[in-house]
């Protein structure tokens, strides 16, 4: 390769590698732009209930106490070893153990599965409390951030799905596993996004 | 050798997020001030975010600009909501 081939090369090749002490970005570029997007509408969601909750201290204050926090811990717990268990499997990718990720891949989904069903369970205890998203502020801002965190989580599943079959059919090589890296990355950004979100809603 | 350590270092992390998940449920027992318990609250928050950036999403061997990146969202955002909160 020459090195004017080097010099137009580097520039995007930086982005993504740092080829001076080899430390390379998992997954791809494009779900990282996508990760970033979606951690940036969460963070202006975050950043307006704390200021809503400043505006109606006291309608927050019931409707916190109305939630179940036991089933935020549920749910935390689930998402925490669901994304373990994702980060177990990329492991085993890299030793070249596609059998044994798709194993580790179901595991965390059923974890995942748990999360949906608490959820599920929770806004069904809240519907026959009368309680819906046009109760108050807190319960519309409650409803619409976790209802568009478990969209998250269901595309998420769809994703772990996708890899869990390529991996599978062995279409991914242990020396280049962007494809499979990037879908784990979607599921742990879903993970993290609860982290923020359950002391918000549900503990402070 | 190294999937070990990366295995082994998933394993502590997990381990530490579901400590921390657990303790951050308790906090009110133990701190009766607002502000500071909000602030512990939040200081949770921040580490078990750098749990998953470093360790899940293994950004500790990504280039250091993606890494900072996401580190500094799991830092600003509860600072932001601290802010809100105590200011």
């Amino acid at each position: 390769m020459s090195s004017s081939a080097i010099a137009i090369d580097l520039p995007t090749e930086r982005i993504v590698n740092n080829k001076l002490t080899d430390k390379k970005l998992p997954g791809d570029l494009a779900m990282w732009f996508f990760i970033l997007a979606e951690l940036t509408v969460f963070a202006i969601f975050f950043i307006g209930f704390a200021v809503s909750e400043q505006l109606n201290i006291e309608i927050f204050a019931q409707g916190k106490a109305q939630l179940h926090q036991t089933s935020g811990l549920i749910n935390t717990i689930a998402l925490i070893t669901s994304s373990f268990f994702v980060a177990l499997a990329l492991s085993a990718m890299h030793k070249s153990q596609a059998k044994k990720a798709v194993f580790l891949i179901l595991v965390a989904k059923v974890f995942a599965l748990i999360y949906i069903s608490v959820k599920i369970w929770e806004y069904f205890s809240l519907f026959e409390q009368g309680i819906t998203i046009e109760t108050n502020t807190f319960f519309t801002l409650y409803f619409l951030i976790t209802a568009f965190h478990l969209m998250h989580v269901l595309l998420g599943m769809v994703i772990l799905s996708f890899i869990a079959h390529s991996a599978w059919h062995n279409k991914y090589q242990s020396k280049d596993l962007s494809g499979f890296e990037a879908g784990a990355s979607y599921w742990h950004m879903v993970d993290l996004l609860w982290i923020v979100l359950f002391p918000l809603i549900y503990v402070i | 050798m190294q999937n070990d350590k990366t295995l082994k270092h998933a394993i502590s992390s997990w381990l530490l997020l579901i400590a921390l998940t657990i303790i951050s449920i308790f906090l009110t027992n133990f701190i009766e001030n607002r502000s500071v318990y909000i602030i512990s609250a939040l200081l949770i928050v921040i580490v078990k975010g750098q749990q998953i950036v470093d360790v899940f999403m293994e950004l500790n061997k990504a280039p250091r600009f993606w890494r900072l990146l996401l580190l500094s969202y799991i830092v600003l955002i509860p600072l932001i909501i601290a802010i809100i909160y105590l200011v």
